[in-house]
């Protein structure tokens, strides 16, 4: 069996049904990347673990007889850079030349399974984990098929024949391109097993190959959802409601008298829709309605009453999560003992192209054309809406301009409102989100309450943990909603305490889940977005009590993982860790695993009043194989920024549910002059690759409120940092 | 409604609309060039920049009359020998994540080089202030402004 998540304990998790994969049946799946249960309809047959077929290759790589080479990128490509690197897989194994190398998104169509679930989805770090082996084999497969295809037309042994750059060579046969191979090797039979390459033979993996997509979103001609243009195409904006309220009217006469619009329509869940021969008269016919919305008073939808609501629950026992020990007791006999509450606010991921999605739907087939994480089930959730199978449905993934988990949604909610416009017009339907529409349209991180009590005996040691987390989890509204009920528990809530790596010999973890009428979903490390903070900070504060080093605390307190030990002999070296800063700078440290991988900050931080200036970050990071060196930089980066952005300035706040933020002047995102100098180092390691889209992000916060401690003493807990500090 | 005469890119293109109708949706809807992007509609994120007489403009924000007769630059037909550079650097560098937000940051990256051909970090900082990036590229962009400042001078 493949080892398609290495550093997982085990494989209990992994695929819980065999025989009852078939079609029809809604299956359940517990990723082991710690992802809650998910469910998905399953259209297919078996998922994509069958390598012993042809079609395998020749769904991913298409070769061309002037020898140019399409490979089939089957995850969105949202800026993380797959379609790079999960092209580097196949093309290292399969004897190419990069530059030869174009790549194209894959349809919806079971042979693009995640390997991990019978769904296509791009999300929870995976990408290249999960298709590490995978893709590799494909390439192998396809090489081994194009010399088997030689050693026929030659009418010699296959092992006689070499393939390399682009060309199968025999000593006495002379050379054939794959071009010219490509025909017959489709109808060959891959071996078995299949010899993958020593990585010491690597030639494209562990390189900064250029990314494939780095001309065409360059020079304009990349394509997103938003740009997708189809012949007869209308263009819809939606009026949404304020979280919890009813649609109380509009002005219909004067939404009518702008020039372009074609009609208004009342679509479901209080919605609607205003659709135009182009955007512009979209917004203006809506604007020009002046919708009016009846609000909800309900305490959890303004700020007053939400927070009071989740403080008073934070005091009152949640569902045991895990027990360690005698937490109790051991708090009773500690020396001393720090009570930290901490506060995390929703945030929106507010990527650079708001939500958006195309539809055309002719009554008998449609075609969706959206830059989703998750298309296939997108499509399924298109079929009920259309009343169509899904095969009948085409579905082409764009580019994405940003996700960080907002277009892996659950709900479908940007396809299902295409998609019942699209029905009704039976014409194309490009519903397009403002940047107003994107910032206060739901699913965000859950704003999140923790308290943590936690004793240090004489020598320093940690006496008792006793954690508490308030919030509401991301599974609403899914099929595991039942299930979550009766457990209480929503494993993405607790990931990054309840496996916490160090050694509390006395611990004790509750979770109470909140619900309220604002929606929720996966942002950018999810759960460890919150829980990082916490623990990262409370070490430190930990360390301080115990009068130690907070490196050297780290290191006795996490003994058993040789990674963590690595990320931090690492940022120690490389952020010269204990050395004298000049006066008003100071230096702040932070280590989370997350989504398998270790990422380790040392941050340099000075503070202007409330002002956080952060001028520089030294990253350790410990991923397995780095497939593209800089790419995997740019991810490390871009997690950092992602974070910084949101503890310098994210706060989503309600006023009778609306969300008061709307565009980037109140709802502040990091730009140029802030942005720090990052260094990132990667622990060498053998190890297949483990995620890195995210793992960047959870302990940026923590390092940074680390440091603001050593410039004013104070322990910073509530989230943004512009907050926390007045 | 009026007919108005765009000139884009090198070429003269007529128009029907209002004339408060921002040059981006124009550009975007009507004339289906749809490299400059919307991100914000508030000229506060510099995704939909393009050149006007060579000034960085954002084009959510500028009505279609107020460019009528002036010559607009899109990303679609960035050329000259800053432009060329700016495009180089940035695809040898592997700037762009996403994307999305690089049409408008390579347009005021070539508007600042055209200005200031050896702009310093804090040049940098300045001018491009006003294109945010979600996916956090400003690093490789002040890279690969650099790199194309030294193209150009050595061009």
């Amino acid at each position: 069996m493949l080892n398609l998540f290495p550093g997982q304990p085990s494989r209990r998790d992994f695929l819980k049904t065999g025989a009852a994969l078939t079609s029809g049946l809604v299956v359940a799946f517990t990723l082991p990347t710690g992802f809650a249960k998910l469910a998905f309809a399953q259209d297919a047959k078996a998922p994509n673990l069958d390598f012993s077929s042809a079609a395998l290759p020749n769904a991913f790589i298409k070769i061309s007889p002037d020898n140019s080479i399409r490979l089939i990128i089957n995850k969105l490509e949202m800026g993380q850079g797959v379609n790079t690197s999960l092209a580097q897989l196949i093309a290292e194994e399969l004897e190419c030349e990069w530059e030869r190398i174009s790549c194209e998104s894959a349809p919806v169509a079971p042979v693009y399974n995640a390997t991990f679930m019978p769904t296509q989805m791009a999300g929870g770090s995976s990408s290249v984990t999960s298709s590490w082996d995978q893709l590799r084999t494909v390439g192998a497969m396809a090489r081994e098929m194009l010399i088997a295809a030689a050693a026929e037309k030659w009418g010699v042994p296959a092992k006689e024949i070499r393939a390399e750059n682009g060309a199968v060579h025999h000593p006495k046969k002379g050379s054939l391109s794959y071009g010219e191979l490509a025909d017959a090797a489709a109808r060959q039979t891959p071996p078995s097993p299949i010899p993958l390459k020593d990585p010491k033979q690597f030639k494209i993996i562990g390189k900064s190959v250029k990314r494939v997509d780095a001309a065409d979103k360059s020079n304009g001609k990349a394509i997103f959802s938003s740009d997708v243009k189809v012949p007869d195409m209308l263009y819809a904006v939606i009026a949404r409601p304020p979280f919890g309220a009813t649609l109380q009217g509009f002005d219909e006469k004067a939404a009518k008298k702008i020039s372009g619009l074609k009609e208004i329509v009342k679509i479901g869940g209080e919605k609607v829709a205003f659709v135009a021969s182009n955007s512009w008269a979209a917004m203006k016919a809506r604007d020009a309605a002046k919708v009016q919305w009846k609000l909800s008073d309900d305490p959890l939808l303004s700020q007053d009453g939400l927070k009071k609501i989740f403080m008073e629950t934070l005091e009152k026992p949640g569902t045991p999560v895990k027990t360690v020990g005698k937490p109790a007791e051991a708090l009773q006999k500690a020396k001393r003992t720090l009570d930290a509450t901490y506060e995390f606010p929703y945030l929106a991921h507010a990527c650079m192209e708001p939500m958006n999605c195309t539809v055309a739907f002719d009554g008998k087939k449609a075609h969706i054309w959206a830059g989703h994480q998750m298309p296939t089930a997108d499509r399924m959730a298109a079929s009920k809406v259309l009343g169509l199978p899904p095969e009948n449905i085409e579905v082409t993934t764009t580019y994405a301009g940003g996700s960080f988990g907002r277009r892996a949604n659950k709900d479908s909610d940007f396809v299902i409102e295409a998609s019942t416009l699209a029905k009704k017009f039976k014409k194309p339907v490009q519903v397009i989100w403002t940047r107003e529409d994107d910032t206060r349209g739901g699913y965000y991180r859950p704003m999140t309450m923790h308290r943590v009590k936690a004793g240090v005996d004489a020598r320093g040691r940690v006496s008792g943990w006793d954690h508490k987390i308030v919030g509401q989890g991301v599974m609403v509204g899914s099929v595991f909603a039942a299930n979550i009920d009766k457990t209480g528990i929503d494993p993405t809530s607790i990931e990054g305490v309840d496996n916490t790596p160090y050694a509390i010999p006395d611990f004790q973890l509750q979770l109470q889940l909140m619900k309220t009428p604002v929606t929720t979903l996966w942002w950018r490390s999810v759960g460890h977005t919150h829980t990082a903070y916490v623990m990262e900070t409370f070490i430190d504060e930990l360390a301080a009590a115990a009068q130690k080093d907070p490196l050297k605390y780290r290191k006795e307190m996490i003994p058993k993982s040789p990674r963590h030990q690595a990320v931090l002999d690492l940022l120690a070296k490389e952020s010269d860790w204990g050395k004298k800063m000049p006066a008003g700078r100071a230096l702040g440290l932070a280590v989370h695993e997350s989504f398998n991988s270790v990422v380790g900050h040392v941050v340099e931080v000075s503070l202007n009043g409330t002002d956080v200036k952060v001028h520089k970050i030294v990253s350790a990071v410990h991923c397995g194989t780095v497939v593209n060196p800089k790419g995997a930089q740019a991810q490390v980066e871009s997690a950092i920024v992602y974070g910084l952005s949101a503890c310098l300035y994210g706060d989503l706040t309600l006023e009778k549910g609306q969300v008061k933020q709307g565009n980037f002047h109140d709802y502040q995102v990091v730009r140029m002059p802030e942005m720090p100098i990052i260094e990132v180092y990667f622990v060498p390691s053998k190890d297949a690759p483990t995620g890195l889209g995210e793992p960047g992000l959870p302990p940026l916060a923590p390092a940074i409120a680390n440091a603001i401690f050593k410039l004013n003493g104070k322990r910073v807990r509530t989230q943004p940092f512009s907050k926390g500090l007045v | 409604m009026a007919a108005y005469d765009l000139s884009i890119n090198g070429k003269i293109v007529r128009v029907e609309t209002e004339a408060d109708m921002p040059v981006l949706w124009a550009v975007r809807d009507l004339v289906g060039l749809t490299g400059t992007k919307y991100s914000c509609g508030m000229a506060l994120c510099g995704a939909c920049t393009i050149l006007v007489d060579g000034e960085p403009l954002r084009s959510c924000v500028t009505t279609v009359s107020a460019v009528a007769g002036r010559k607009i630059t899109t990303i679609e037909g960035l050329e000259g020998k800053i432009g060329s550079a700016v495009q180089t650097a940035w695809q040898d560098l592997s700037v762009p994540q996403c994307g999305y937000c690089q049409s408008g940051q390579i347009l005021a990256a070539t508007a600042l080089l055209t200005q200031k051909p050896k702009p310093t970090d804090q040049d940098i900082d300045t001018a491009m202030a006003g294109n945010i990036c979600r996916c956090g590229t400003y690093a490789d962009i002040r890279r690969a402004i650099h790199k194309a400042a030294d193209l150009v001078k050595r061009s």
